[in-house]
């Protein structure tokens, strides 16, 4: 996926991951899956949807940016302050998208590759799996 | 060359069981199936694309982009859909039907679930009605079923509950720890249960061996073939007669009628997209409540310019399915074994004689849950849906939780319907559904009814929360899709006699849930099993 994006839209995105499932003993959003299965899925069912998350992860970015630092840059407490405000749409700057429902679709699909089965490309290590208690045998 | 005793359309649950009795009465038969034959080896585990959990794709069919349907909601918009999108009532399209990746629960009607009207009369506006034969006609039929296809179920406590006369083939799996809790708090409500009839070998039965109790049942092809639909029974069978010849990916674009409206054969398209013909004595419609009337309204000509069978606009109307209901508790200790399938125990208490409402509907616990499924799903309404509150209820509770969930049986309405979209047309150009309407407002009573049941059920099994989802009223039909062939002796308001036989057609048979005049509130695949017994044998019989 990764030529698809700014090097700066990407850690947006790996910090957004990161803040939507955040690593404890178990690994983050971003590590845990949603890098695997995004890179997989960009290329694939959410090929329509790049545009839409330049936009957003820029939007979101902007929107950092516009208390001081970069999302990527900021402290976890702060970028969840940021996302609750996003997440009821209750931002300050111009965004090209939906930010409520762009921050809505990214929470889905970083626990679509958080939890769905490593077959599709995220779930590293079956990870997740481990962390909840689902096994697969037989 | 194309000359048959009987072609059938559609290799499903109904299709299935008439080519297997019919090719062993020995007639010729043509099966024609407009997806593929898929086995365990070319279907992944995916838990994003599977009949259960349809995010980006299926694993049984229809081919999204080739397929798609007209849905004109409540509030009067129209909508395009795809098979993977919600709306479209998606049902398998590959050999044996949706039984190929069913949960393969294999419930009887009740008596009363024949005679609605009767028992509970009309609610304005709706279309409720008594079936042209009760439970008694049909019950032989049931048996035959249940030893044919392969059902392990409780055989002493089914007795207690519907007339019957031999007990299934197989025993039930054990319960398993949810369901020994729910056994436990049922009892203590003074609620009897018993345990889920299920088409999935529990020994070695019909030359394949029995269940090992994987994580990956319903939704997904059986991984040793241990689950029973008519792909690995009664279409084995037809074909083992060397007189059914199987056509996959053949999509029929018409039933075609001589200019004395008797049925002469079927036009469809091959797996390379040819148009073909073929001719048959007897015509059977099985191709799901939506395709089948469909595919009757696509057969229009000058002698039935409305369709075939609709000469007084029965066709398409009653579409319903099943309104599921649920409740989720959350348990003090861990209750998940990982012992699929998962569903165990149930209580039909409720499917009648409840205050206020009209019917009801089996509760039972649910086959073992997928991961991104319980996410998406099963978490309770005021959960953040990220941050680490979500991810530490996730890793806490996935084990702790029981769903309870049923269902419910529906109170048909005239206005949910399928009809013809007049510009959207498939990859071969015909006319696709479209469909409108919505369930009666009389079931969403009923669904709220066993919601507040089901919460109950959690509660006394020591569920320290309970949480569950608003309904609303919308269509229903999907994978348990039904009613747009209604049977009945009237032709003014049916549109098979009850035999299955398209009123006005002499040789043109439906056997699929079409003709259901209500749903039960139960899983309907042993009904449609069951018809197609015996629409087959009388159409032997009749020959």
């Amino acid at each position: 996926m990764f030529d698809l994006f700014t090097p700066q839209q990407l850690a947006t995105l790996r910090a957004l991951a990161n803040r939507i499932i955040p690593a404890d003993e178990f690994p983050g959003g971003w590590e845990g899956g949603a890098e695997g299965y995004l890179r997989r899925q960009f290329a694939g069912d959410l090929r329509q949807l790049v545009e839409t998350y330049r936009a957003g992860l820029d939007g979101l970015d902007a929107e950092a940016r516009a208390t001081g630092s970069p999302f990527a840059a900021m402290a976890p407490v702060e970028q969840d302050q940021l996302l609750v405000r996003v997440e009821q749409g209750a931002v300050a700057t111009q965004w090209a998208v939906d930010p409520a429902a762009f921050f809505r679709m990214a929470v889905t699909h970083v626990a679509e590759g958080y939890y769905s089965d490593p077959g599709n490309g995220g779930n590293r290590d079956g990870a997740a799996w481990r962390m909840i208690g689902f096994e697969v045998r037989g | 060359m194309n000359r048959y005793d009987a072609i059938i359309i559609g290799a499903g649950a109904g299709g299935g069981v008439v080519a297997g009795v019919l090719a062993e009465a020995g007639k010729r038969v043509l099966l024609l199936e407009r997806g593929p034959a898929l086995d365990a080896s070319s279907v992944k585990r995916d838990h994003l694309r599977n009949q259960r959990f349809e995010r980006y794709g299926n694993n049984a069919g229809p081919e999204p982009a080739a397929n798609p349907r007209v849905l004109v909601t409540p509030e009067g918009e129209e909508r395009v859909l795809y098979p993977t999108q919600e709306g479209y009532h998606n049902n398998a399209a590959v050999v044996g039907g949706g039984t190929l990746v069913y949960g393969a629960q294999a419930w009887r009607f009740l008596p009363d679930d024949f005679r609605m009207a009767s028992v509970y009369g009309v609610p304005p506006g709706s279309a409720l009605a008594d079936w042209p034969i009760g439970y008694d006609e049909l019950a032989p039929f049931y048996q035959r079923a249940e030893w044919e296809i392969g059902v392990a179920g409780d055989s002493v406590a089914s007795a207690g509950i519907w007339p019957r006369e031999i007990g299934f083939p197989m025993a039930p799996l054990p319960p398993g720890r949810k369901g020994e809790r729910l056994r436990e708090a049922a009892a203590a409500l003074g609620w009897e249960t018993l345990a889920v009839p299920l088409l999935i070998n529990t020994e070695p039965y019909g030359g394949r061996p029995a269940c090992t109790r994987c994580q990956h049942c319903v939704g997904f092809v059986c991984p040793n073939d241990a689950k029973n639909g008519t792909h690995n029974t009664l279409i084995r069978r037809a074909l083992a007669t060397g007189r059914c010849e199987l056509f996959t990916g053949a999509m029929v674009e018409r039933i075609e009628t001589d200019a004395a409206g008797h049925v002469t054969g079927v036009s469809y398209f091959d797996g390379e997209a040819q148009r073909c013909s073929a001719q048959a004595d007897v015509v059977i419609c099985a191709a799901g409540a939506i395709e089948t009337a469909r595919l009757l309204l696509n057969s229009a000509g000058p002698r039935h310019p409305h369709g075939l069978g609709n000469q007084h606009d029965q066709v398409g109307r009653y579409l319903q399915g099943h309104y599921y209901p649920a409740a989720i508790g959350l348990m003090p200790e861990i209750v998940y074994d990982g012992l699929g399938p998962g569903v165990s125990t149930a209580t039909v208490r409720f499917n009648h004689g409840n205050p206020g409402v009209i019917g009801g509907g089996m509760l039972a616990d649910e086959f073992i849950e997928l991961p991104i499924s319980f996410w998406t799903r099963d978490l309770p309404p005021d959960l953040p849906r990220w941050g680490m509150a979500n991810k530490r209820f996730m890793r806490e509770n996935y084990r702790r939780v029981i769903r309870v969930t049923g269902p419910v049986q529906e109170i048909p309405s005239p206005d949910a319907r399928v009809t013809l979209d007049p510009k959207v047309r498939d990859r071969w150009g015909i006319p696709v559904a479209r469909l409108s309407g919505t369930t009666h407002p009389e079931t969403l009573r009923t669904a709220a009814f066993m919601q507040e049941r089901a919460a109950e059920w959690l509660r006394a099994a020591g569920a320290t929360r309970v949480w569950s989802r608003e309904l609303s009223l919308q269509l229903s039909a999907g994978q348990h899709q039904a009613g747009t062939c209604r049977m009945g002796e009237d032709p003014r308001t049916s549109v098979v006699d009850p035999w299955g036989r398209v009123h006005g057609h002499d040789n043109l048979f439906i056997a699929d849930g079409s003709v259901h005049v209500t749903n039960g509130g139960f899983n309907p695949v042993l009904t449609i099993m069951a018809l197609a017994f015996r629409t087959a044998e009388q159409i032997v019989r009749a020959w």
